[in-house]
């Protein structure tokens, strides 16, 4: 099986959920030693395992050929995380409100609506190249 | 991630440790609670203590156990639910679909 590429503001998965973990700790890591407070540093890794779940299930329909790859950027005053993924792209406005109460059994279709309550801004951009990229800022 | 389970009063316990997120840790999880429901155990506790956090999918396999337990005359409910995960439960609105307690002797106590 392929292997992650890590790099220093990066890592790059093949399309498979056995490598969330090998993200999540890429992630917290990295949070880690910016010494962002424990608290953010949760509200993050839900945020990018949300991102990364969707770029390998729905994107790249786990595809093992086809990778995700996920941007790390930090400063002082914010941090940046991208995922991009190869895929179709989605429309966020084509996914049910999941806390309209008709919604609230629904396995899925939450990911997103989580995503945005624990950061402060995301942004989706269908590429030119292909794919979609997710990029999620937080405030610090 | 590892998940002890064992029995009292005929009550299954579940008790997951570290983080559910989608991976091979979230379909042992679900393994799991068909394996029970397939045994005809349907009165389940999901202690949450030992879970770091989850996200959308252990959200997902919560929701699924509990209706799949319903539909067979059982019940989930959770315990020990964590401050993030009650976050996150507030959040979704999950907190009005899931009976949660805040130890397993309470939740043994409501079936």
């Amino acid at each position: 099986m392929k292997k992650p590429d890590i790099k220093p503001d990066g890592i790059i998965i093949p399309s498979s959920t056995d490598f969330l973990a090998e993200v999540d700790c890429f992630i917290e890591a990295k949070l880690a030693e910016a010494g962002v407070d424990q608290s953010i540093m949760t509200d993050i890794a839900i945020a990018v395992s949300e991102l990364v779940n969707n770029a390998i299930r729905h994107g790249n329909q786990s595809d093992p050929d086809k990778q995700v790859d996920i941007r790390f950027n930090i400063s002082s005053s914010k941090l940046v995380i991208s995922v991009i993924d190869q895929g179709g792209g989605f429309k966020k406005e084509e996914i049910a409100n999941p806390i309209d109460d008709d919604n609230l059994l629904r396995e899925v279709g939450r990911g997103i609506f989580i995503v945005e309550n624990f950061v402060d801004d995301v942004e989706i951009t269908e590429l030119d190249s292909g794919g979609t990229r997710v990029k999620i800022t937080k405030n610090l | 991630m590892k998940i002890n389970h064992h029995e009292e009063s005929g009550i299954v316990i579940i008790a997951p440790k570290g983080k559910i997120m989608g991976g091979p840790e979230s379909t042992a999880l679900h393994d799991l609670l068909h394996d029970l429901i397939e045994q005809k155990k349907t009165s389940v506790i999901i202690d949450l203590a030992k879970v770091d956090w989850m996200n959308s999918t252990g959200l997902g396999l919560l929701i699924s156990g509990l209706t799949t337990l319903r539909k067979a005359g059982g019940e989930l409910k959770l315990a020990n639910v964590t401050d993030k995960i009650q976050s996150l439960l507030t959040i979704t609105k999950l907190v009005t679909v899931f009976k949660s307690f805040d130890s397993i002797d309470e939740a043994v106590k409501s079936f």
